[in-house]
């Protein structure tokens, strides 16, 4: 069995207009040592997902799954306390807004070593010793200095390797990485990259990165995972889904970006015209149907799940 | 080819301090620049983030006075021009389309204002105007009563380069116009911005970190590490035979959609760029993994190279 095995995850959030479907029968698995990526439009699910995963989903939403376990053990058993022993120390993760996650009240310093203490149970001193060694990986000069400073003092992508830093500090089985390097510079994010890349080599880190930048899914996802409208619609190894995408949307998505050296210079990209579907209610058949230029009337139908032999698989008609 | 506007040693610090009576520093957010935009070209500014690119882009907008150094529009220094006058010849699309447009205003009164402000035509007239810039962005005209929290970012986006296109000036500077957008619709605006360029031979000042889309729509590419222009040069020469170590360094963490080829190891130094407290000699020295003698004491200038300019030791030997 996969270190995270997780079968038709479901999260509903319940708003002034009725229940949003946010996730909807979500189903992946990650291994040690492997990275899945998760790509898709702003709004698909992806960061619920991984909250529903963590269970730090707003109060509003509400979680299902027919299985959603982590090294053998079922998250939705588990007591709230020891959800708690596991978040942070076996499972880790790094938000999309590492303002939210960063209490401005305590040093820089209290919090990468706060969650390692505890967990690890062990002083003051070896926890700072790990967290100077941590900042200096992710390229943060004067670490010892920065451990006494506030969140506040420091600029986005400074606090955008703290998190990664804190994040990584037990040594985690398992981390959720939701967008973590939108605020770092192309150079520190290859940098970073390769840290993550090392430790998954070394002590085989499995790593759910959620990202919009398809350059940086090709380069390290073992597999990938493209959502929409709350529905994982194509699946499979980054290779395969990168030479010959099976779903019209992840099509849509590779046409719409320029590829140094094949898009010739200047000329008219690919779009994907129209908006996505409200997640409010009911949705049947192909969510992406309104937008696709392959539409046919069995797209209003339940289209079931095709995998092929090489674990490649889509929920299209066409497929 | 003419040029349209134009920095001349241009300098913006900043004076910058911790708490509220310590003491303050300087902070040189762009140093010593000097860059020609001309006409109907695409001039594409790369760099780190926090190199002064926005710095840059505000001090050609006439929103902030250089510290030292002048702005040249049409040969003319900006501080001589009224701000409706330099409105008039440039234009600015910021990133974010979420907080730039006024959320209590309708999207064709938007778009009017900068008309009304210019006292350009009657009420009639200018609104006729905005929403026929409505349609050629892209956006119905059914559209032209809504508010901008009815809109998706990319018609956000949309909006707000037709405020910028409709006095039709002559150069629009887009700091970061996609890099808030999804990858869809990222591309639409590209597409727009090219139509643009091409059908209305609008000069584009285009601002990014994305190199693959800088690839795609620039003519020229000037290249920015903490406060200086280091590397100038057409885009095809840039992309093609990047001179300095930075833009080779930048063009090397520039990850394509080609799966297999994992993340290059680009050998620089962990020194991340700090603006308080720059470096002796090249800016970049303390991360290059060419530097020699004279790098950590000497600065070096930009120089004609390669049919560009390179602001770098090596050029010269
Ligand atoms: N607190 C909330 N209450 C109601 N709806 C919410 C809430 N948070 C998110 N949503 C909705 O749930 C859906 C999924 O949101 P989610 O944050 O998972 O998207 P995402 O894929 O992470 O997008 P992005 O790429 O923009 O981060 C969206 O339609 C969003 O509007
Ligand atoms: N008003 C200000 N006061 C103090 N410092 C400033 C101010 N504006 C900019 N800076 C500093 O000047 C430097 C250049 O900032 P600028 O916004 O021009 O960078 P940029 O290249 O646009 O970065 P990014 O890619 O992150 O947008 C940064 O170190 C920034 O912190
Ligand atoms: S199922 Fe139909 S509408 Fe959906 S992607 Fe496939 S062809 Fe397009
Ligand atoms: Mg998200
Ligand atoms: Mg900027």
């Amino acid at each position: 069995m996969s270190l995270l095995d997780v079968e038709r995850l479901t999260v509903d959030l319940a708003t002034p207009q009725g229940t949003l479907h946010a996730v909807r029968g979500v189903s992946f698995a990650v291994d040690r040592g492997e990275t899945l990526c998760l790509v898709g439009e702003s709004g698909c699910g992806k960061s619920m997902t991984s909250l529903a995963l963590m269970d730090l989903l707003p109060k509003a939403a509400s979680r299902r799954a027919v299985r959603l376990s982590f090294g053998g053990v079922e998250l939705g058993d588990l007591s709230p306390a020891r959800m708690n022993d596991l978040r942070g120390n076996r499972i880790a993760m790094i938000f999309q807004e590492p303002m939210t996650a960063l209490n401005p009240a305590y040093t820089i310093g209290d919090q990468m070593t706060e969650g390692f203490r505890r967990h690890k149970r062990v002083g003051r001193a070896q926890a700072e010793a790990r967290a100077v060694d941590l900042l200096g990986r992710v390229g943060i000069a004067s670490a010892r200095e920065r451990l006494g400073q506030y969140p506040h003092q420091l600029s986005g992508g400074l606090r955008q390797r703290v998190m990664i830093a804190t994040a990584l500090m037990c040594g985690p089985d398992l981390l959720i990485a939701d967008e973590p390097t939108t605020a770092l510079d192309v150079t520190i994010q290859a940098q970073i990259l390769r840290l993550l890349g090392e430790l998954a080599e070394e002590f085989g880190l499995a790593l759910v990165l959620i990202t919009h930048d398809l350059g940086v899914v090709a380069r390290i996802a073992t597999r990938v995972a493209v959502m929409y409208a709350g529905e994982i619609v194509e699946t499979g190894a980054a290779a395969d889904l990168f030479a010959a995408p099976r779903h019209p949307y992840t099509q849509g998505l590779l046409d719409c970006i320029p590829v140094p050296g094949r898009t010739p210079r200047g000329s008219r990209l690919g779009a994907i015209p129209g908006v996505v579907p409200s997640l409010v209610g009911a949705l049947k058949g192909c969510a992406f149907r309104s937008r696709c230029r392959f539409a046919r009337p069995d797209c209003e139908t339940d289209i079931p799940w095709r995998v092929d032999a090489r674990g490649h698989g889509a929920r299209c008609v066409l497929a | 080819m003419t040029i349209l506007i134009e920095t001349r040693d241009v300098s913006r610090a900043f004076a910058v301090g911790r708490g509220l009576f310590a003491k303050k520093r300087m902070l040189h957010a762009v140093n010593g620049v000097s860059l020609a935009v001309r006409e109907g070209e695409v001039l594409a500014i790369v760099g780190e983030s926090g190199c002064g690119k926005s710095t840059l882009a505000k001090m050609l907008l006439g929103l902030l006075a250089p510290s030292a150094g002048a702005v040249l529009i049409g040969g003319t220094d900006a501080r001589s021009l009224a701000r409706v006058e330099i409105a008039r010849r440039v234009q600015p699309v910021f990133q974010d389309p979420y907080s730039s447009l006024n959320p209590r205003r309708r999207i064709a009164d938007i778009v009017a204002l900068p008309l009304e402000v210019h006292r350009v035509g009657a009420s009639g007239e200018r609104r006729r105007r905005a929403v026929e810039m409505l349609e050629r962005v892209g956006l119905p005209a059914r559209l032209a009563p809504a508010y901008p929290g009815q809109l998706s970012g990319g018609q956000r986006q949309r909006v707000a380069i037709a405020r910028a296109l409709v006095m039709q000036p002559e150069i629009v500077i887009c700091d970061e116009p996609t890099s808030a957008l999804d990858v869809s619709v990222q591309s639409q605006i590209l597409n727009l911005l090219m139509d643009l360029q091409r059908e209305l031979g609008t000069t584009l000042v285009f601002i990014s970190h994305n190199l693959a889309v800088v690839e795609h729509i620039a003519t020229r590419v000037a290249v920015m590490y903490l406060g200086r222009v280091v590397e100038e040069a057409e885009a095809g020469a840039l992309f093609g035979a990047p001179q300095h170590p930075y833009t080779q360094a930048l063009l090397a963490s520039a990850l394509t959609p080609e799966p297999g080829l994992g993340v290059p190891d680009l050998g620089l130094g962990p020194a991340f760029p700090d603006p308080l407290s720059p470096p002796a000699g090249c800016a970049f020295h303390p991360r290059c993994n060419r530097r020699f003698a004279p790098c950590d004491a000497v600065e070096p200038v930009l120089q004609p190279r390669a049919g560009g300019r390179v602001a770098c030791h090596l050029a010269g030997v």
